[in-house]
């Protein structure tokens, strides 16, 4: 078996690389896929937060790379899904602890038992971000609607077309806020993706879900009726090889703003 | 007064339908982004953009008047190809006549240039030649070849007189 590498990168910190990394892993293995995810933010680590498996880190991947364990014994289980496992970052060591080529043999490894090996990418663009998408051959580069997220975008896919080993890379675009795009406040989807020129592999909208799933440790596709998580769920599927179609983000029209329409149609008419 | 306007603001400003708010900060950020993204990908800072800006205009102000303050010179994305877009706001075409008096003035000026740099090399010459003979008895033959093809012939003979000598010295 000879699974896929994706890097989860961004260039700018805050995006929602790891809430990303977090839940299309789950996703993913809640589908029936193996699935792998490996935190390189070495120093500042938080996937494990975000699955909740905070508790049960015993070993990291710096000491798998210095040789105090097994790769497999590094590998933490998830608490539901015993297909997802996690790697974790070493919280006490910084970026230089690894080097690319150590990265590259643990996700060639890792690719050989997995149907995916998630990566999630530190921001920024030295060597942290080398280290991370060193092993992977696809990636997908998480940005907001908000002009220093699009120029680091920007700047990270013109870093990965410089990379032969990264065959495919797409967009994904992270809280989205229908009402703002729709008072022109907010930079729309079309606009990020023509300024871009990258497919987009996903929309999720801006949901308040996501803090309190992060507070619980529980990632927000396990949640059935949240719209962020049917957001991720369709992103996993995409990746799964699936035609799916972007979520219609326009909210439920309230009675305020059904009055406000008819008087703009009244005003049209005169 | 100021409470009636207040009013009068909040409410209209309650009915008016919502495209018509605020519609600016978005194109502002689209159009400020574009601006910086070509920058970032092409390179070219804003100091080269502004050479550039100054010689389109000497070239282009022969032919037509421009209004200066208003060339827009930008960078556009088109799929994956970037164009680069002059937007020239013309007050008028010159006739003829005039864009043969400043095609002649310039031609004129070079002319004076030309021969400002042809004095300029004369005296180098001099100086290189001055260095030559010092150097005639060295091995670094290399040194003076670099001077010749900016010569005129006259002199370029010379150079080759003694050039041959330096070569039949060693």
């Amino acid at each position: 078996m000879t699974g896929r590498v994706i890097v989860i990168t961004s260039g700018k910190g805050g995006v929602g690389k790891t809430t990303t990394s977090a839940n299309i892993g789950t996703a993913l293995a809640k589908a029936g896929n193996k699935v792998v995810l490996i935190d390189t933010d070495l120093g500042l680590r938080n996937l494990d937060l975000l699955l909740g498996l905070e508790n049960r880190i015993v070993y990291t991947i710096v000491d798998v790379i210095e040789e105090r364990c097994k790769l497999k014994q590094a590998l933490v289980k998830d608490k539901k899904n015993p297909n997802l496992s996690l790697l974790a970052a070493a919280q006490t060591r910084d970026k230089t602890a690894v080097n690319a080529e150590q990265l590259k043999e643990i996700c060639d490894t890792l690719k050989e038992e997995n149907d995916f090996v998630l990566v999630d990418c530190p921001a920024g663009i030295e060597q942290g971000f080398q280290n991370a998408v060193a092993g992977a051959s696809e990636a997908i580069v998480v940005t907001t609607p908000e002009m220093s997220a699009i120029r680091d975008a920007d700047r990270i896919i013109g870093l990965l077309e410089a990379k032969e080993e990264i065959k495919s890379y797409k967009l994904l675009l992270n809280r989205v806020r229908p009402s703002l795009i729709k008072s022109n406040e907010m930079m729309s989807v079309d606009d990020v993706v023509e300024i871009l020129s990258c497919p987009l592999v996903g929309i999720i909208p801006e949901d308040t879900g996501i803090i309190t799933s992060t507070n619980k440790g529980e990632p927000i596709v396990n949640d059935e009726n949240a719209l962020a998580g049917k957001a991720y769920r369709n992103v996993a599927q995409r990746i799964l090889g699936e035609e799916v179609p972007f979520l219609d983000l326009d909210e439920p029209k309230g009675f305020m703003a059904k009055i406000k329409n008819a008087f703009a149609k009244l005003k049209a008419k005169v | 007064m100021g409470l009636f306007s207040d009013i009068y603001n909040t409410v209209a400003k309650f009915f008016r339908p919502q495209e018509e708010q605020g519609d600016a900060s978005k194109s502002v950020a689209t159009n400020r982004l574009k601006l910086v993204l070509m920058q970032d990908r092409t390179n070219l800072t804003p100091k080269i953009l502004e050479q550039m800006r100054g010689e389109l205009i000497d070239l282009l102000s022969r032919y037509v008047e421009l209004d200066k303050e208003l060339l827009e010179l930008n960078f556009e994305q088109e799929g994956e190809q970037v164009a680069l877009m002059l937007s020239i706001p013309v007050i008028r075409a010159k006739d003829e006549e005039e864009i043969e008096a400043a095609l002649k003035a310039e031609a004129e000026n070079l002319e004076e240039k030309i021969e400002a740099i042809e004095e300029e090399i004369e005296n180098t010459e001099d100086i290189s030649e001055e260095n030559f003979s010092e150097n005639n008895s060295d091995e670094s033959s290399s040194n003076v070849i670099s001077t010749p093809e900016e010569m005129n012939s006259s002199k370029n003979n010379e150079q080759e007189v003694s050039f041959e000598e330096c070569h039949s010295e060693q």
